[in-house]
């Protein structure tokens, strides 16, 4: 890449290389294991909730009452009544039912922001095209959405934590009919008040994924958009084992929270401060003590992130990037562009407590001495 | 003015260019970007703010920017 042209990069060269016997690696990408409790409890739940819960038989009342029990530690860790759950083997369509479900006239406004996931932009696109006023709120440099005042009939998507940066909306939601993303913060973040629809994804607490939850507030008067026979209803497609196993997980998972969070924050804080010390042209899109725990991205000025995410899995370590170069279809992350961060050279990075100190620091180094590498 | 003709270039390509130039240039000339790729528009006004320079002109695909930092 020529040399010399960088024009505020004078780091010393090779600075801390650490050079192990044993290969050191680590994994922070979004996909991660199953919780092991979940994992183990898996084959034994397919063995006894294959039964049909609505029949008599007593397979298939021991089945109601393991999915009843389900229910109610998603009603204790979600924040909502056991009859306000259904489950989903789908989180896109979540997204359809928990909004649309919302939008009864050909009046009714939709407006979401523009951290939005892709699946909220195509269900603005889809309400476009069947007339709808739509629109889409900016947000700041630090990601959070600039709200206006609403007309309170209009439908709000609102997004409680970013799955590309971590970030939380400080603020709360405008008066509106409120649909809640929570998919990427899972219970880190309680529901707002006067929510009408919310939908979180398995995968948030390290259930299985191919499961969705949306819960519909029973003060709402949604309707379901699909055919339907009773407007109330959202028909059952989804897989029992998949239910208990994920409030397997779930129960798990909220027991350590504590404790994991505590480990998480340091490690984010521990990761933010080594890389605006020792590297330069670095654009932050998550802050030091905020966000979600689990969850930070930067970019890196003249860097190339498909050739970083390489450079870092050969040394055994796996990142995700937000940047077009890694993607197929040449657009950068709409998140990053709002929020006018750099797009390019941009890693993603998930925490996990299993990653250990040794494992994170041999990853910043090996991180600065890529970076510094591409530069030269 | 000055020109870098970045088209057909994939990210981060054109702003490396951009970067390379402009080290050429006094303060307060100014350049003309041609990039058609889609990064660029977001990533040039991300790399001024983070270098101290400036954007006069964003047409998406045609970027004048003026130096104000060396």
């Amino acid at each position: 890449m020529g040399e010399g042209y960088l024009p505020r990069s004078h780091l010393p060269s090779g600075g801390g290389t650490v050079r192990s016997v044993v290969p050191i690696t680590a994994e922070f990408q979004s996909e991660s294991a199953l919780h092991p409790a979940a994992r183990a409890a898996l084959s034994a739940i397919f063995e006894r909730g294959w039964a049909d819960p609505s029949k008599i038989h007593p397979e298939s009342r021991r089945t109601a009452i393991l999915l009843e029990e389900a229910k109610q530690t998603f009603s204790t860790h979600l924040g909502v009544r056991s009859d306000e759950i259904h489950f989903l083997s789908d989180v896109g369509i979540g997204f359809h039912l928990g909004i649309a479900g919302l939008v009864h006239h050909s009046e009714t406004r939709f407006i979401h922001s523009a951290v939005d996931r892709q699946e909220i932009f195509a269900q603005s696109h889809h309400l476009a095209l069947s007339g709808h006023k739509t629109e889409v709120l900016p947000v700041s440099s630090h990601g959070q959405i600039e709200v206006i005042e609403l007309d309170p009939n209009s439908v709000l998507a609102w997004q409680l934590g970013n799955g590309e940066t971590g970030i939380v909306q400080k603020q709360s939601p405008p008066p509106s009919r409120l649909f809640v993303d929570a998919t990427a913060s899972g219970t880190q973040i309680p529901l707002p008040d006067k929510w009408q629809s919310a939908l979180w994804d398995s995968r948030s607490w390290f259930g299985p994924s191919g499961l969705a939850i949306l819960a519909i507030s029973h003060s709402s008067s949604w309707r379901n958009p699909l055919p339907h026979l009773d407007p109330r209803k959202v028909s059952d497609s989804f897989s029992i084992p998949l239910v208990l196993a994920s409030a397997i997980a779930l129960e798990h998972w909220a027991k350590a929270r504590e404790e994991n969070s505590h480990r998480l924050k340091a490690m984010k804080n521990q990761i933010i401060d080594f890389v605006s010390r020792n590297i330069s042209d670095v654009d932050f899109a998550s802050e030091r003590d905020e966000g979600l725990a689990h969850l930070l991205s930067f970019s890196f000025l003249y860097v190339d992130a498909e050739r970083l995410t390489t450079d870092l899995s050969a040394r055994g370590f796996s990142v995700d990037s937000g940047s077009a170069c890694t993607s197929l279809n040449l657009q950068p992350s709409h998140v990053l562009a709002a929020m006018g961060k750099l797009t390019h050279g941009n890693i993603r990075l998930y925490l996990r407590t299993e990653v250990t100190d040794e494992a994170l620091n041999a990853f910043l180094f090996a991180l600065q001495e890529v970076v510094e590498t591409q530069r030269r | 003015m000055m020109e870098v003709d970045a088209r057909g270039m994939r990210c981060p390509i054109p702003i490396i260019e951009l970067a390379k130039v402009i080290r050429t240039l006094n303060i307060n000339e100014e350049i003309l970007l041609l990039s058609d790729d889609p990064a660029t528009s977001p990533d040039v006004q991300a790399w001024a703010r983070m270098t101290g320079n400036v954007v006069v002109e964003d047409g998406q695909y045609r970027f004048r920017i003026r130096k104000l930092s060396n």
